[in-house]
């Protein structure tokens, strides 16, 4: 099966993992798609998204390691089973494209008619949506297949964002589905999705978040081959609400609620560890 | 820079003057244009009579030009502040305590142009339940005490019907079903606080006055209503006579607001817009769709009524989706919440909070929670913590300053509403701190 990649940054670490997973169960991609590091768009979102202190300490730990001769670090240290290959770490899609020997091209839209004839050339059966921009329509027809996406929260009760820390806040298990992008946010027909059996081992959000992540990676790898046998078939989604609002979307959560999540990590943990 | 005749209810000059202009047939568009640039040059002339208002004008509309300039939007960002809820919470209380007058009334607005306006009945009394509220919160009786003054300035304005006068003081005023509800909530609330027989007297007499001016569908029209037509922002009375009902123990005041409310509810669409706004030449303005919306959720929490409450959550749902997806409202919106105006109008966006705190309340979701903290936030950043008297945390009617909404003003319902919205935060906040896991379990 033909998979290619999408990617918010070159240096995305979640991308990185998801190619070099993929290639290392032989699912080596005829091609990834990034949006460019230097696109302003992209800078200009990132600096909204982040506020300036920590886009620069990003931008300046990625682009000038503090000691060059020291081997560059892993931001999610529950990927290095993926971003690790004979003793090197992959810094970015680049090089996971080297080592594996399969293209990364850049745009700064992907859903721009560039982009567009870039992903027809490299003919995908499907496209792994690893972040970027919202898909529109004529990408999302143009693999065989379909696009998939690694969403971190149980469909359909956790759309949208923040999908963990909403998981903890309103009871729902946490954990991550596999499902099919369609014109919706995260209301495409599911394929797999599994509760994270180690949530309450979680010490803060972000380490929650992170191994959220490298799980999703890893269902993501047994999912494409169960694809790939057609031992998968989507189930589309139904929204059983309870009626308290119209749909089970989630917004950008406050970060007053997101110390109230924090402390429910930290409960669950209690209850877990004295269960009396 | 726009000096659109907004003469919504809220504006003093607006309800003696509306209508006696609907009332006469004589009154056409070249009327209109007169009186616009009438009003045009009488507030300029205000900048004339007191020029060192130059300078604060100057450097409010300054700030407004950079601030809206320099901000930028974005799904996965909202805006945020390092100011915490109880130091602007406190800007606002002392903007309205500054303001009051030493009868007790409470000006509408002060204008970058013409200083603070004379004091408005219908503001003054529903600043009084936010006033009651902050005393309660805080022990501050310095605010306590200009709720009373102001509720025994109202009792000297009832007229023998039992009905209030519209707009501002002044000797020839009509007496306004909407700012006689309006005013009714203050004197609710200002009976429950002191218990004075006196107080709930002048509220049965106001309230009997509303039921008896009702028509026979439960709306209220001829010319004791604005424009002589019945309006959907009514709601905000039918509110008050469900209050007064609780309190005074009447079933015929309960059955009138109730009447009120399915009329109101009528009016809502599927899509979650609502007719019946019906403002002839104004725009429908956030602060009037909020108006429906908080007046109709109260009403029906007040009368068990789960019809209104869902009716209300639709439309709530509608504007929060696109105050999550556009990081603010627009000032104004055509049917179907669409042609959104650009400017925002930042009283409607303090009511739109405190719905959203009621209905995760009511509801237990907590989205509505998560929005109404980011529209705080987004609240705080707005109003200024310098400045002379008047503009010092006062709430502008749009923002930019210069937007449609009380251009150039710092209104005091504007006051009102956000202090309303900071208070439910604080106190919501609290529950959870003193409550987490049943605020937590009946989360969404």
């Amino acid at each position: 099966m033909r998979i290619v990649v999408l990617s918010s940054s070159l240096y995305s670490e979640t991308a990185c993992a998801t190619a070099s997973h993929l290639a290392g169960l032989g699912c080596i991609p005829p091609g990834a798609l990034s949006l460019g590091t230097l696109d302003l768009t992209m800078l200009r979102r990132k600096l909204a998204q982040w506020g300036p202190h920590q886009f620069t300490s990003y931008a300046r730990m990625k682009l000038w390691p503090q000691n060059r001769s020291e081997a560059p670090t892993i931001h999610n240290p529950h990927l290095e089973r993926y971003l690790r290959r004979d003793g090197r770490i992959f810094r970015n899609l680049k090089e996971v494209g080297r080592f594996y020997g399969f293209p990364v091209a850049t745009c700064a839209d992907q859903n721009s008619s560039t982009s567009l004839a870039q992903l027809r050339r490299w003919s995908p059966d499907l496209i792994i949506f690893a972040g970027g921009n919202i898909l529109r329509k004529p990408l999302l027809q143009l693999p065989r297949r379909g696009v998939i996406n690694m969403h971190l929260g149980l469909l359909p009760q956790i759309r949208g964002m923040n999908s963990p820390e909403w998981s903890l806040l309103t009871r729902v298990p946490p954990g991550i589905t596999i499902h099919y992008i369609d014109a919706g946010i995260d209301t495409g027909a599911i394929l797999k999705k599994y509760e994270y059996p180690d949530a309450m081992r979680c010490q803060t959000l972000t380490e929650l978040r992170q191994r959220l992540v490298a799980f999703a990676i890893e269902k993501l790898g047994e999912v494409v081959g169960e694809l790939d046998r057609e031992a998968v078939l989507p189930t589309p989604q139904i929204d059983n609400n309870s009626g308290r609002g119209p749909d089970r979307q989630f917004f950008v959560m406050h970060d007053w609620l997101r110390g109230r999540a924090k402390e429910c990590l930290a409960n669950n943990r209690d209850d877990r560890q004295n269960p009396e | 820079m726009s000096f659109q005749p907004d003469r919504a209810i809220d504006d003093p000059a607006f309800n003696a003057e509306t209508l006696a202009r609907s009332k006469s047939d004589a009154a056409g568009s070249s009327h209109d244009n007169t009186s616009r640039l009438e009003k045009f040059f009488a507030e300029c002339g205000g900048l004339l009579r007191a020029p060192q208002r130059a300078l604060a004008l100057t450097s409010v509309v300054l700030t407004s030009a950079i601030r809206s300039f320099a901000d930028r939007r974005h799904l996965y960002s909202f805006a945020t502040t390092r100011r915490d809820s109880t130091t602007v919470l406190n800007l606002t209380i002392r903007w309205t305590l500054d303001a009051q007058r030493a009868d007790g009334g409470v000006p509408a607005y002060f204008s970058l142009l013409t200083g603070y306006s004379e004091s408005y009945p219908e503001v003054t009394g529903y600043i009084v339940p936010t006033l009651y509220d902050f005393a309660v919160a805080f022990s501050d009786r310095r605010a306590a005490m200009a709720a009373h003054r102001a509720t025994c300035w109202l009792i000297s304005l009832q007229m023998p019907s039992g009905a209030f006068p519209g707009g501002l003081l002044r000797s020839n005023a009509h007496a306004s079903i909407f700012n006689t509800g309006q005013i009714l909530h203050g004197l609710i609330r200002a009976y429950e606080e002191t218990g004075d027989a006196d107080i709930l007297s002048a509220a049965i007499a106001a309230g009997d006055w509303l039921a008896r001016m009702q028509c026979g569908n439960g709306s209220w029209s001829g010319p004791e209503a604005y424009q002589s037509k019945p309006h959907t922002y009514y709601s905000m009375v039918s509110w008050a006579l469900a209050e007064l009902a609780n309190v005074a123990r009447t079933s015929r005041l309960r059955e009138a607001a109730e009447r009120n409310l399915n009329w109101t509810l009528s009016h809502f669409q599927p899509g979650g817009w609502i007719d019946g706004i019906d403002l002839a030449g104004h725009p429908n303005y956030l602060h009037f769709i909020a108006y429906v919306l908080q007046g109709t959720l109260e009403c029906a929490i007040l009368c068990h009524r789960n019809d209104g409450v869902e009716a209300v959550t639709k439309s709530a749902w509608v504007l929060l989706r696109k105050f999550e997806a556009n990081k603010n409202l627009c000032g104004a919106y055509e049917r179907d919440f669409k042609n959104g105006q650009r400017f925002t109008c930042l009283t409607g966006n303090a009511q739109m909070s405190c719905i959203w705190l009621r209905l995760f309340e009511v509801t237990g979701d907590l989205r509505y929670f998560n929005v109404a903290l980011k529209m705080n936030e987004m609240l705080k950043r707005l109003i200024p913590g310098r400045g002379g008297q008047g503009v010092a945390g006062g709430v502008s009617g749009s923002y930019p300053i210069w937007g449609a909404y009380q251009p150039l003003r710092y209104i005091s319902w504007g006051c009102k509403f956000l202090a309303d919205a900071l208070l439910l935060e604080r106190r919501l906040k609290n529950s959870f701190a003193a409550h987490p896991r049943e605020a937590w379990q009946c989360a969404s």
